[in-house]
């Protein structure tokens, strides 16, 4: 009797232990690919040299070392530093910041349909972009490509804005919540379609390449902004995992053990709202990611946001990264329609895979 | 205790009349809008002389071929067509709502629009038509019907060998659509300028497609279904509550989640294969209906179809005196039903989904 009783004690143990070795293997697979991509890109705009070659050329860069001038070398670090990398920054940011808000959003709003763009950010910025791009009215009074991005901007903070103020002065469910961003987003999308289909057919298309978003018009002016928002975004995130998986219980048992679920909420909207807006802006919508990226990493290593979260932000990362790639490599295909065609075999097989294994799903 | 129950019995009599009496609201706003409707166009033709027209070709009577022409051949069709598409849309969506209950679940949840439009993109950039030997112009709306249907089938297909949740369903559905859309997207952006308007004009989702030949595929299956629906209305009251519960009434309720999800995927196919992608209605249109008549299906399913056509067929009316030529239905349904659904959420509050 004793003694059953200490072997399922160890049993349980030592599952512990492997369960808490798979989610460092998938962190580790997932961290091994993105180098190994970021090595492959470099190769495919500058394909004189080796990979082993192209991540030294990185690594000297980043610590400072400069080539002679006009050498392989120099040049293979000019076309790698500039074409390359601002691609993979962009990718990775866009990855992973989209990915965690895609978690913190399916986690506060309940609901697995949640994804980052639900409180009507994507409507808002794309009838910002659309705006600059068939009427040429930028909101910030700036030309050209900026004028896009600021309009995107700041028309991504316009939903979630109202939906912050509607919410700060009425108390509402999640289920209103995203009710409400769904009507923000018809709103905003009507608009957008009107200006569409009036407009002729050549602004419909660059306006329509805005929309399915892409990594192309990336430069490395942009990516300070991106990455400043995503890092301190995260960071808040991150710390906010605990309490995320007392809101999972419900809301009642979040707001016995202490937790102001209200304004809990409030804060992880701004976040999010911050976060995506600094993405949307500079790459169009890119879907997929957020909604997806935080299923893939569930159904592999269970729904604990401490561990979902930073995973989620290393397999949306690779995800997009690899999309990226397959895109740069094919040109004219924007990045947003490789990761649906890679990803959502990948997804679907995990949906079956999973309800054969275990019965069901979640 | 007598009493008591006396007095349960007659406030539930008489919510359930209040009930039955905003659906013939909703019935009777629809019947005004329908025969308004007609009056308005890009030909000039007053209301009255509309009506009229409208009751003596009816009757027999003779009328002025031109005024005929526009009110009955092209007015009278399109008015009709955004009757079966508000109701349709509206009860597939309030199906879908409850099977799944998620209040973000649309008739469009499993993949059909992505489907549809994948199939009318291949019929209007690629020319390709499914099924060979169909007459000229009609291989966009086969094309749609066909591949709207896919989805559903996969989801089908994979029911039958692993037990699928509510929620596996939806997220297989969106595994499907995000390939789907991705492989019509490729289509779009490799295409020339002009294919990519026409392909988009299609998403949007357009009234202007319907005729008098179009009819009577698009009525039939509508009324065909929604009334095979309605037979599922007290089975979807117990699905609402949950599975368990209909577990313990002897029923299987995946069996019944697949055959409503079906069934409701087929009444949207027959609609959006001939319209576009109309979006906003199918969402829209339960939620407006549920805070009026609460969440029992028997009531529901009636009062959305109502809603439906009355929205619809208002914002129909709107779409075609605006913009030059008109703009598509879709546009102003949700330019005016957005800011409308947010002004009803935040006034009622009453939280049907708690």
């Amino acid at each position: 009797m004793y003694d059953e009783k200490q072997m399922n004690k160890e049993s349980v143990i030592q599952e512990y232990h492997r369960q808490i070795f798979k989610k460092i293997m998938v962190l580790v697979i997932c961290i091994i690919g993105i180098i190994l991509f970021v090595g492959l890109f470099s190769l495919s705009v500058y394909d004189n040299i080796t990979i082993t070659e192209a991540y030294e050329i990185i690594w000297n860069h980043i610590i400072g070392h400069e080539y002679e001038p006009r050498s392989r070398y120099w040049w293979a670090d000019r076309y790698i530093w500039n074409t390359a990398m601002p691609h993979v920054v962009a990718a990775f940011l866009a990855g992973a910041s989209l990915a965690i808000c895609g978690t913190l959003m399916q986690a506060i709003m309940g609901n697995p349909l949640a994804d980052p763009y639900s409180t009507g950010i994507s409507s808002g910025a794309c009838f910002g972009a659309v705006t600059a791009i068939v009427v040429g009215v930028s909101f910030a009074g700036v030309a050209g490509e900026l004028g896009i991005v600021s309009n995107a901007f700041i028309g991504a903070l316009i939903p979630a804005g109202l939906i912050i103020l509607i919410s700060s002065k009425i108390r509402m469910t999640p289920a209103t919540l995203i009710l409400l961003g769904t009507a923000i987003s018809y709103f905003f999308n009507s608009m957008i379609t009107y200006l569409m289909v009036t407009t002729d057919a050549d602004t419909l298309k660059s306006a329509y390449m805005w929309q399915i978003g892409n990594l192309d018009g990336i430069t490395w002016s942009y990516i300070p902004i991106m990455l400043i928002i995503t890092v301190i975004g995260t960071v808040f995130v991150l710390f906010m995992a605990n309490k995320l998986n007392v809101m999972s219980l419900g809301e009642n048992s979040a707001k016995s053990l202490g937790i102001d679920v209200q304004r809990f909420r409030t804060i992880s909207l701004i976040i999010m709202a911050f976060m995506t807006a600094a993405i949307v802006a500079f790459t169009g919508i890119i879907g997929f990611v957020g909604l997806v990226a935080p299923h893939l990493v569930r159904l592999v290593v269970g729904s604990d946001n401490k561990f979902v979260m930073p995973i989620s932000m290393a397999v949306g990362a690779l995800l997009l990264l690899i999309a990226d790639y397959a895109a740069f490599l094919l040109s004219n295909i924007p990045v947003g329609v490789i990761m649906s065609i890679i990803g959502s075999p990948v997804f679907l097989f995990l949906i079956i895979y999973h309800t054969r294994k275990r019965g069901v799903l979640y | 205790m007598i009493t008591d129950n006396v007095t349960i019995k007659k406030q539930y009599a008489s919510a359930n009349r209040k009930r039955v009496l905003w659906i013939i609201a909703f019935i009777l706003i629809s019947g005004g809008l329908f025969l308004i409707t007609l009056g308005f166009g890009v030909y000039k033709i007053s209301i009255i002389d509309a009506i009229s027209v409208f009751f003596n070709h009816i009757l027999g009577n003779p009328v002025d071929p031109r005024d005929d022409m526009y009110v009955w051949d092209t007015r009278l069709p399109r008015a009709i067509g955004a009757i079966v598409v508000g109701a349709g849309l509206s009860i597939a969506g309030a199906v879908m709502q409850n099977d799944f209950k998620n209040p973000l679940a649309e008739p469009y949840t499993m993949g059909i629009s992505s489907g549809a439009f994948l199939g009318a993109t291949l019929g209007i950039i690629l020319n390709i038509s499914i099924i060979p030997f169909i007459p000229e112009g009609s291989e966009v709306v086969v094309n749609a019907y066909i591949f709207s249907l896919i989805p559903v089938g996969i989801i089908v297909l994979i029911s039958k060998f692993r037990k699928l949740t509510p929620m596996s369903m939806i997220l297989t559905g969106i595994a499907v659509m995000f390939l789907f859309s991705s492989i019509s997207q490729i289509l779009m952006v490799t295409a020339p300028s002009e294919s990519l308007a026409d392909a988009y004009s299609w998403r949007v989702g357009s009234l202007d497609r319907v005729r008098w030949s179009t009819l009577p595929v698009m009525v039939a299956s509508t009324v065909i279904l929604s009334i095979l629906l309605y037979f599922f209305a007290k089975k979807l009251n117990v699905m609402y509550v949950g599975d368990k519960s209909v577990q313990t009434l002897g029923e299987n309720p995946t069996n019944i989640r697949i055959i409503t999800m079906i069934l409701a995927s087929l009444l949207t196919a027959g609609i959006v294969s001939y319209t576009g992608t109309i979006g906003f209605i199918g969402l829209v249109g339960p939620h407006v209906a549920r805070i009026f008549v609460g969440s029992n299906n028997r009531y529901l399913l009636p009062a959305s179809a109502a809603f439906g056509a009355a929205f619809i067929l208002f914002a129909d009316t709107i779409a075609k005196v605006s913009g030059i030529n008109g703009l598509p239905v879709g546009v102003i349904s949700s330019m005016i039903g957005g800011p409308l659904f947010m002004w009803i959420l935040i006034k009622m509050r009453k939280n049907v989904w708690a």
